[in-house]
């Protein structure tokens, strides 16, 4: 593997590893950080306190898992999106996932009067799914199917249209907007572990297909006519590679809402280490996006305390300038368009 | 990035998000860019594809285009009429022309149908005569005073969406590049939203305060994408991470009002009408009275800059002052239009791309886009008045028909054009 790539890599598990400890620590309510370490150490003394048991191991550690969750699966999302289309804009927003999701929870509140927040998340991921289905298939039709430019627009068009059906939902139902207008924003306070574990085997096939997918990824780079005289089939990987996406960002976005950003930005990240290799790109991004993912909702803890902020308000504030020193570096207008 | 400087135009080439457009294709056009051979070579193969799906569609084929190549005195595009007079010659682009005629009578009809669609129990004709003012006086009055007032807000809404997405479009080289989303609708919202901050009725703000907000929005979004002129796609990266950022504070300011509050600014965030008189059409008329002859004039100027920036210099053209006139232009008249009706959606995506389908590609369609964005807002409001027994916002209209409208514009005729690219 290029050596670079190695050594961010390494140093980015080290930081998640930092990270998540320190997610342990810190949280919003009084228990100290002190406390918490002592539980950590296995002090007998804070291992007996409850309090500190429930607001380490019920309340941070589910969080801090979810979060890393959410990141490896929306950074691995983005570059994948951004390799099959070859669009360095491409983002798991564009397939509908997100919209999908929203949508699928508005139904599920109005019309199946869910309440549990397991059922806010089956609703989400039900709905994401469908809706990329419905994406993928109208991409996938008629002539020139497949193409990454067809992706995208079927995507943004298809988003805009469940966008508007979940206006016309909210519009004649008070108690769903007032449900609806929180899960939106997005945030990872309050996640439990019930809520996390039955998305982990989600996630990892979506991993997986992915790291099946790096050669013909790879491939497709190169064009479509040099990738099927490598033997591959252009339209068959772009399926593929967009169920995987299905996947992982419909299983990010029942869990933490849609959050902005991470995907679009990660690979960009992950590109300026590994340049075009494929593999790596998909490792560093997954990993960059954990550690922001971790560090904005510690910020989202802290920051307005004894509130806590919508880390996805914080991603955005967070991506947007980030993005936008992108779209002004030299790297931008060079290479980032080819990738 | 040659892509975008493909003499084909903005709806008809395209979009340059995926770098790997007509490669075949696009060094033998830029090759021999000189206006008269470009035109031809654009139209002649697009209007191969369109003949059928446009109404008025031209009548020189693919054939006659070739066959009058060959005279290299005749540089008429095949979609004009030279208009010649002593030594004064004009070109007459009759297929716009019978487009913008046939476009008008859709808003006629458009207009007298949103008019019956409002009624409660008044025929079809009555309400006709009652637009015309030829009915009795009571009809007259409940239409001109309280119908038309909100169909007219529609039309110029319409219009003004429509002619900023063309203007944008085509700045920018992207089908893709509307006003939204280079920020102006999501300034407008977050300038309307957060007047209701610390407000204490609860009440949306001025109409003023959407395109001032769009302004500062697009102004953000310029100077850090380092103004308008650095190729079209810097400004589009740069105008989503802004986008995000103040979509970002309006879900913030939104999910910590009560309950009533949210309510009411969620009904002006989807894009609605209701309730738009003459106090707000008055102003918006004004200010369209203004910029749309401003935007013919930026119009007609960026049609030279669909070739390279150099070749533009050389015709005459002041690069760097178009765009950035033509980028503020956009932003004024989508600020006004969000600021008035709301965000509806796809308006300005959709009007462009519909109207140069329908006027040829060889130009930058603006009277077009104006005309389409008006009949669709304008039906789109009647058809939420009838649908429900409740009214639906025209922004809920537009926006789930709006896709697979779109996409049946982008992939149905001529989707080895636009599909593969």
């Amino acid at each position: 593997m290029h050596r670079p790539t190695l050594w961010a890599a390494a140093a980015l598990v080290v930081l998640l590893l930092l990270l998540g400890l320190l997610s342990l620590l810190v949280g919003s309510g009084s228990t100290p950080m002190g406390r918490a370490w002592d539980f950590l150490t296995g002090d007998p003394s804070a291992r007996a306190d409850a309090q500190i048991r429930l607001a380490v191991m019920d309340v941070r550690l589910p969080r801090t898992l979810a979060g890393a969750l959410v990141g490896v699966a929306l950074g691995a999302a983005g570059c994948l999106l951004q390799a099959v289309t070859r669009n360095p804009l491409a983002e798991t927003g564009l397939l509908g996932v997100n919209s999908g999701a929203a949508l699928g929870v508005v139904i599920g509140l109005t019309y199946f009067e869910v309440t549990s927040a397991y059922g806010v998340l089956v609703w989400a991921l039900v709905g994401g799914m469908a809706a990329s289905a419905v994406v993928l298939l109208l991409a996938a039709s008629g002539r020139a199917a497949g193409s990454p430019l067809r992706l995208v627009l079927a995507g943004s068009a298809l988003g805009a249209t469940f966008h508007g059906m979940t206006s016309y939902v909210l519009l004649g139902e008070q108690a769903t907007f007032d449900t609806y207008r929180y899960w939106t924003i997005g945030s990872l306070a309050g996640i439990k572990t019930s809520e996390t574990y039955p998305l982990i085997p989600l996630i990892a096939v979506g991993l997986l297909i992915a790291f099946c997918c790096v050669r013909p990824l790879s491939a497709l780079a190169l064009g479509d006519d040099s990738a099927r005289s490598l033997g591959h089939h252009p339209g068959r990987i772009r399926l593929i590679v967009a169920a995987a996406v299905t996947l992982l960002a419909g299983s990010a976005v029942a869990l933490a809402g849609p959050i902005a950003f991470l995907g679009l930005l990660a690979p960009y990240a992950a590109r300026a280490v590994t340049g075009p290799r494929m593999a790596g790109q998909l490792v560093l991004s997954a990993l960059v996006a954990a550690n922001v993912m971790i560090a904005a909702d510690l910020l989202a803890r802290v920051v307005i305390r004894p509130w806590e902020t919508p880390v996805s308000v914080l991603l955005a504030f967070i991506g947007g300038p980030l993005l936008i020193w992108i779209a002004r570096s030299q790297r931008m207008s060079t290479a980032g368009v080819g990738a | 990035m040659s892509a975008e400087r493909l003499p084909e135009g903005a709806a008809g080439s395209a979009p340059d998000d995926v770098s790997d457009s007509a490669p075949g294709s696009a060094p033998d056009r830029a090759a021999d860019a000189t206006p008269g051979r470009v035109s031809y070579r654009a139209s002649g193969a697009a209007s191969g594809g369109t003949q059928g799906s446009a109404p008025g569609a031209e009548t020189g084929g693919p054939d006659s285009v070739h066959g009058r190549a060959q005279h290299p005195a005749d540089i008429t595009p095949p979609d004009s009429t030279a208009v010649r007079v002593g030594a004064f010659s004009w070109l007459f682009p009759y297929r716009s022309a019978l487009a913008a005629v046939g476009l008008t009578l859709v808003i006629a009809a458009v207009v007298s149908l949103a008019t019956f669609a409002s009624s409660t129990g008044m025929s079809f004709s009555d309400s006709l005569s009652g637009l015309l003012g030829t009915g009795d006086s009571a009809t007259v009055m409940l239409v001109q005073d309280f119908r038309l007032p909100r169909i007219a807000v529609g039309l110029m809404v319409g219009a003004a969406l429509g002619i900023a997405g063309c203007l944008t479009q085509t700045l920018a080289g992207n089908r893709l590049a509307t006003p939204d989303i280079i920020g102006v609708n999501e300034g407008a919202t977050a300038a309307v939203v957060a007047s209701v901050v610390g407000s204490s009725t609860g009440m949306i703000g001025d109409w003023w305060l959407g395109p001032l907000g769009a302004a500062a929005a697009a102004m953000v979004v310029v100077a850090c994408a380092g103004g308008a002129g650095s190729g079209g796609y810097r400004i589009l990266v740069v105008g989503i991470g802004v986008s995000t950022v103040i979509g970002a504070v309006t879900d913030l300011v939104m999910s910590r009002e009560n309950d009533n509050t949210a309510g009411g600014v969620f009904l002006w965030t989807v894009g609605s009408l209701s309730g738009r008189d003459w106090s707000v059409g008055t102003p918006l008329s004004l200010v369209l009275l203004v910029l749309v002859p401003l935007s013919l004039v930026a119009g007609s100027r960026l049609q030279l800059l669909r070739f390279d920036d150099d070749m533009a210099a050389t015709l005459g053209v002041n690069v760097r002052r178009v765009r950035a006139v033509t980028l503020a232009l956009a932003v004024a008249l989508s600020g006004v239009a969000v600021g008035i009706g709301g965000p509806i959606a796809f308006v300005a995506l959709a009007a462009p791309v519909v109207a140069s389908r329908l006027s040829g590609p060889t130009r930058v369609p603006v009277i077009g886009s104006a005309l389409v964005g008006a009949a669709l807002v304008g039906a789109a409001d009647a058809l939420g008045r009838v649908v429900a027994p409740v009214e639906i916002p025209v922004g809920v209209i537009t926006s789930v028909l709006g896709g697979p409208f779109l996409l049946w514009v982008l992939f149905g005729k001529n989707s080895e054009q636009t599909g593969k690219a």
